[in-house]
């Protein structure tokens, strides 16, 4: 007996339904079996007379399981679509009838034993190890958030009118909490839609502010693309960039640092935790230095905050950026510490929110789920800085012991604490991307060929990288909902892909 | 942002590794530019007298692209004559492979370059006219190589 095409094509469509929480189009499933849609419909007209699916009628219609797919058997599933017999016709009366009514019965027997779920794949296994990149929200921040979506929280901030003060008191109270986190006045937080904004308005607000001072920057040569190519656009307006270089490890050049900054320098603009290679900066010490030259000095603290504890009452900083979406928090939302008596202009001109420097109706929901990440994350601090450091380090320690020819990039102790970035001689980086992926894996690489403009990465470059060495790196960046679990799965998958992509690679040890 | 053609033979390349003693070799790209690709001939004369890829292999160093690609050139150039195998252009790789992004576009053209490159050298080798046309068409891969490595 061989199964019809109806059967097998009924039986691939139903594995579409097994664990949706709605109906699915037959439009839908038609697509993804490539089955044609007219054929479906007649295989699910009988499916449902069998009582198996049951269909919604509407625009979000379609078909579901009316069952348990734990409780649908093989059997009754191919009786409704064909008839799976091996008796005789009932006018035959040969002798072998009797053998193969029980063969009948017998495999009737086995198909029923058998059940829908049985069927469905294997789940794909989904492991995120680019917390750097963006971290899901934690679910405590989302139910902080959800009730400042309700009516009760319309109004705009700039409103006189009830709705528009209590709006203002979520935040002035949200203002409040970071103030006291960073131990800085409530008047010196401004809140942005995102860390590039704010380090957007830094750069172009200090430069455009003190021109008449001089017009000299000074950034480092491992800084975030959004500083980098905020002084690149800066540099076309008239205004001078120096870069300071790093050393292998990724720290700022100290000396030449204090050697660059010049009558005419009005800024320095240096990352603290760096996104790529995970290298805290000493911000105390280069506070200090731009504070005796009395030049402002900006931080880009979006990977580090809540990672590093920062008390901004004890920091020689007069800028410094924070982004929600790296802390658990919603997309959306990230503040700019900007120490009062700092002369700087706005980059959105408006109605006069945020003291005058940030025009535009705040994201009310977002700036609650912002300041709620950032408490849930000091709070937290002492339980999961060394649950991450640990788990970062026996990570490091293990691809470098099973994988020859690898090497950690960054500084192997004063690193964020989530952070690992390595380097596999022969191979490319994109390519290992997608064959992680492949395996359920998520994680980041400085390849050029994962990058827009072809070129590789410029911090692995500034801490001396040969381009090839860049090219074949990749960042694995954990997080709160890591599990050594999941590590050891990475430590499991990641020999075998960085084994067959160099046996595909021309250059062999 | 790729095609599932190119999925495929990123995951399953074919005619992936080294040769022993092959004809020919035709490598291009280089290391800081992330993609390296080599192909190995073994070329033979068939029962006309005329020179075919009997056997071909490749190994390459470089994104997703740039295997598929690789792959979809050995698939592409396997038991053709050499007349043939040249008339083998970067966008019939693209086809084979339902289409690429744009950046990776490149990715192709290294392929094809590869063939060529293996093929000239067995023309050089074997003292085989070569054409005013494929004589150029050598020259701009080695210029172009060569600006690559500056």
């Amino acid at each position: 007996m061989k199964l019809s095409t109806k059967s097998r094509y009924g039986l691939r469509a139903l594995t579409n339904l097994i664990g949706q929480d709605c109906s699915c189009s037959v439009n839908q499933i038609s697509q993804n079996e490539h089955i044609s849609a007219d054929y479906l419909e007649k295989i699910f007209s009988k499916l449902k007379k069998a009582g198996i699916l049951k269909v919604e009628r509407g625009v979000n219609g379609g078909y579901s399981l009316n069952r348990d797919p734990q409780k649908i058997n093989l059997k009754e599933i191919i009786t409704a679509l064909e008839k799976p017999e091996f008796v005789c016709p009932d006018f035959c009366s040969c002798q072998s009838k009797s053998i193969w009514q029980q063969v009948n019965t017998s495999f009737n027997h086995i198909l029923s034993s058998f059940t829908l779920d049985q069927l469905s794949p294997p789940q794909k296994k989904s492991v995120y190890f680019d917390y750097a990149a963006s971290t899901p929200i934690d679910p405590n921040v989302l139910s902080a958030m959800l009730p400042y979506f309700s009516q009760s929280f319309t109004g705009n901030t700039m409103s006189l009118h009830n709705l528009g003060t209590t709006a203002s008191q979520v935040v002035e109270s949200c203002r409040q909490s970071f103030a006291s986190l960073l131990k800085v006045k409530p008047q010196e937080i401004i809140f942005t839609a995102s860390a590039t904004e704010s380090n957007n308005t830094a750069l172009k607000g200090i430069a455009f502010a003190n021109k008449n001072k001089g017009k000299h920057i000074i950034i480092s040569s491992i800084e975030h693309d959004c500083v980098l190519n905020s002084a690149k656009w800066l540099k076309s307006q008239g205004f001078e960039i120096t870069q300071i270089p790093v050393d292998k490890y990724g720290h700022l050049n100290l000396d030449m640092l204090k050697k660059s900054i010049r009558k005419d320098t009005i800024l320095v603009s240096i990352i603290h935790g760096n996104n790529e290679i995970g290298t805290i900066q000493n911000i105390d010490k280069i506070g200090q230095i731009c504070h005796n030259r009395k030049v402002y000095f900006h931080t880009d603290a979006s990977q580090s905050f809540t990672k590093v504890p920062i008390d901004l009452s004890k920091l020689n900083i007069d800028l410094l950026t924070a982004s929600s979406h790296k802390i658990y928090g919603p997309k959306g939302a990230a503040l700019l510490y900007i120490k009062s008596g700092t002369n700087i202009t706005p980059l959105l001109h408006g109605g006069g929110h945020e003291f005058g420097l940030r025009s535009s109706t705040l994201n009310l929901p977002a700036v609650v789920g912002f300041t709620e990440a950032a408490k849930i994350a000091t709070t937290n601090f002492d339980k999961e800085n060394p649950y991450l450091i640990n788990l970062r380090d026996y990570l490091i320690k293990n691809i470098l012991k099973s994988i020859p020819d690898s090497f950690l990039n960054g500084d192997p102790k004063n690193r964020l604490s989530n952070n690992v970035n390595i380097s596999f001689a022969r191979v490319e980086g994109e390519s290992l991307l997608l064959e992680l992926d492949y395996h359920g894996i998520s994680a980041s690489t400085g390849s050029a060929c994962s990058s827009l403009s072809l070129e590789p990465s410029h911090v692995l470059l500034a801490i001396g990288l040969k381009p090839e060495q860049a090219h074949g790196s990749l960042r694995f960046s954990l997080g709160r909902f890591t599990t050594k679990t999941e590590v050891d799965y990475l430590l499991k998958v990641l020999p075998q892909v960085i084994n067959k992509f160099r046996q595909i690679s021309p250059f062999k040890s | 942002m790729y095609s599932q053609k190119v999925f495929e033979h990123f995951r399953n390349p074919h005619n992936f590794g080294s040769m022993d003693n092959p004809t020919v070799v035709g490598q291009v790209g280089n290391l800081a530019c992330g993609d390296v690709m080599k192909l190995y001939l073994k070329i033979e004369k068939n029962k006309q007298g005329e020179y075919y890829i009997q056997n071909i292999k490749f190994e390459t160093l470089g994104c997703a692209a740039a295997i598929a690609t690789s792959s979809v050139v050995t698939d592409l150039a396997k038991g053709k004559i050499l007349t043939d195998a040249m008339e083998i252009k970067n966008e019939d790789v693209v086809k084979a492979l339902d289409d690429l992004p744009a950046v990776k576009i490149h990715c192709s053209l290294l392929a094809v370059d590869a063939l060529t490159e293996a093929i000239y050298s067995f023309y050089q080798k074997n003292n085989q006219p070569i054409s005013a046309e494929f004589e150029q068409k050598h020259n701009r891969i080695i210029t172009c190589q060569t600006r690559l490595k500056h």
